[in-house]
């Protein structure tokens, strides 16, 4: 049993801004422990304004103000090298980021520059870490583009000249290229066909099996996490609700919230009516007291609207945050 | 009076690209024919990637983009033959759109009852007395009120919740057609379902016609009755929605439906080398 790749303890990151005297906080990430082992694929899913995007932001010290992190630590390890990110110096940080620690980013379209070739793109991110020459950097780039089945013609490409699937590829290809040990992709294939999202998340899954690197998935979408990840996080409204192997969360989903994402997935072959979710999505800038699921959970209890359910060990792998699927985590 | 709602006849849209030395022809959409009835409310869905021309023929039967070849004809009557305010207000009464982004559908400046407003007023042409309630009666047929939305602006609103502000809007007229372009590709999967039941509502109880223009099977197999499967702006198969979708023919509604990723199939994963 090694260490696992990536600890996050008690993490707690708001946003906070005063502006003309009036405070705003905004509890986007509220107590979150978590751990992914090496060679895995943890996938989080949730709603858009769940805090989602802000937790990757944490894991990947990439905070900027109004942003803050009140409490709890992200502790990565690189082959034996431990690196508490939010106690290890700025310079660490830079020599961790896209060496060790790399982000596959939403829309493409947007993480390579227009104006340059996509050569340009790989030299910027990329030249200083693997730090040879040039000719031995383009040599690098060639044969990383090869393994994942691009033509290295990609490279005097300009991005519009590629089409959003390649696009996609080049940016993993890109994150990948300095074989990274620890990778988070955040919503890669969302803005993609279903053809063109079944390539990208085969090249996701190779790539990750020849690195052997650990990956964060995130997506709203829970068929994508149904057919990649080893294990899925629930997050609702700035906490994880539930945890556990991705299949036995499917089989058997603990919290009314995963039972009802669950539930309400449409199939091919199945034209049942399925009930969507009343109600909306909380502010989190005043979320609901006690448990934050309570307003719209079809079983909730007195004891959910006073108290916030803490992450139990329901199972081996299996944590849940509810009164009603953990009963002995009651007050 | 016939009893053809709309009807598409051999339709085709080509575009010219390129600049004045290297032009050439793009035919987004080629020779389409598909007809709807009055009598029998339906949900028509028609499937394609991006690039396939869905898009396309939805600007066609909404009269936004005028067909290249073949004829579109709402209620007997050829779209292109539609001149003038009155008549073109006519048309917008009785087939009404849904976009894919509810974010860039409405102005993020613009308070969202504004919309709703304007449109009970100029497409519906009702008195200013009954604007409100005409606002009110579309809203509560998608889980809404006026007193929910007054006044708000659309970044206060969730996606789901602005989807639904948008067929709102579309109901006001009490059209007899909704073109529904991608209305939930752009909204979280789990507001999804509700957004597509409120669809099969429409035509279940207020017996409106839908064209849903996806490229999700899944949501397609739910509630559609009768589909098209389009590539490169032909269709490739058609028919009842549950029979092609159950056992598609062409080589490439097979591609398409092998690649939705199903919530119960797991493919082959990496052997984890240690667990947390």
């Amino acid at each position: 049993m090694t260490a696992p790749a990536l600890s996050v303890t008690g993490l707690r990151a708001y946003y906070r801004t005063s502006h003309f005297g009036v405070e705003r906080e905004v509890k986007a990430v509220d107590d979150i422990d978590f751990q992914v082992g090496v060679n895995e694929i943890y996938g989080i899913a949730g709603e858009s304004s769940c805090g989602k995007s802000t937790l990757i932001k944490t894991i990947a010290a990439a905070i900027r103000p109004p942003l803050k992190v009140l409490a709890g630590s992200v502790v990565f390890n690189f082959g034996g090298r431990a690196v508490d990110v939010y106690r290890a110096g700025e310079r660490e940080i830079d020599g961790i980021r896209w060496r060790h620690l790399s982000y596959i980013m939403q829309g493409s379209m947007n993480v390579l520059n227009p104006v340059r070739r996509v050569r340009n793109s790989f030299v910027d991110f990329a030249f200083r870490h693997i730090g040879r020459s040039t000719a031995e950097f383009t040599r690098v780039v060639v044969d990383h583009l090869k393994r994942l089945h691009l033509e290295p013609e990609v490279l005097d490409a300009y991005p519009h000249q590629l089409s959003g699937g390649m696009r996609q590829r080049v940016a993993i290809a890109l994150a990948t290229v300095c074989r990274p040990e620890f990778i988070i992709a955040d919503e890669p294939t969302t803005a993609l066909d279903v053809i063109v999202q079944k390539g990208v998340l085969a090249m996701i899954r190779d790539v990750q099996r020849e690195i052997g690197s650990s990956l964060i998935f995130v997506t709203h979408d829970l068929a994508v996490h149904a057919n990649l990840c080893h294990r899925l996080g629930i997050m609702y409204a700035g906490r994880l609700v539930e945890e556990g192997p991705t299949s036995e969360v499917f089989r058997q989903p603990l919290h009314p919230y995963t039972q009802h994402l669950v539930s309400s997935l449409p199939r091919i072959g199945d034209a049942e009516p399925k009930k969507g979710l009343e109600g909306a999505p909380p502010s989190l800038a005043d979320p609901p007291s006690g448990c934050r699921f309570h307003p719209r959970c079809p079983v909730a209890m007195d004891v959910c609207r006073g108290n916030v359910p803490p992450m139990v060990t329901v199972a081996p792998g299996r944590r849940v945050a509810c009164f009603v699927a953990a009963p002995e985590s009651r007050p | 009076m016939s009893a053809t709602l709309i009807e598409v006849a051999e339709v085709g849209r080509t575009y010219a690209m390129g600049g004045l030395f290297s032009r050439h022809r793009v035919r987004a959409v080629d020779s389409v024919s598909f007809a709807m009835e009055t009598a029998r409310p339906e949900i028509f869905t028609i499937i394609g990637e991006s690039g396939s021309g869905k898009t396309t023929l939805a600007r066609m039967i909404l009269n936004m983009v005028a067909p290249t070849e073949g004829a579109i004809r709402f209620r007997g009557t050829d779209l292109s033959t539609i001149r003038g305010a009155e008549a073109r207000l006519k048309f917008m009464r009785a087939v009404q759109p849904i976009f894919q982004n509810p974010f860039e559908a409405f102005n993020p400046l613009k308070r969202v009852d504004r919309y709703l407003f304007m449109t009970a007023r100029r497409v519906a042409g009702l008195p200013e007395g009954e604007v409100e309630g005409a606002a009110d009666t579309a809203l509560r047929n998608v889980g809404l009120s006026l007193a929910e939305i007054r006044g708000r602006f659309p970044h206060e609103l969730s996606g789901g919740q602005l989807q639904r502000v948008a067929i709102a809007r579309a109901l006001i007229p009490s059209p007899a057609l909704i073109v529904a372009d991608e209305p939930v590709s752009m909204i979280d999967a789990s507001l999804r379902i509700s957004v597509v039941n409120l669809l099969r509502r429409l035509r279940d109880e207020m017996g409106m016609s839908i064209i849903y223009i996806t490229h999700d099977l899944a949501t397609a197999y739910y509630i559609s009755d009768r589909i098209i499967i389009m590539r490169k702006g032909q269709v490739v198969e058609s028919g009842d929605a549950r029979t092609v979708l159950d056992r598609p023919q062409h080589p490439y509604s097979i591609a398409l439906k092998a690649a939705v990723l199903s919530p119960d199939g797991t493919n082959e994963k990496t052997e984890v080398t240690s667990h947390a």
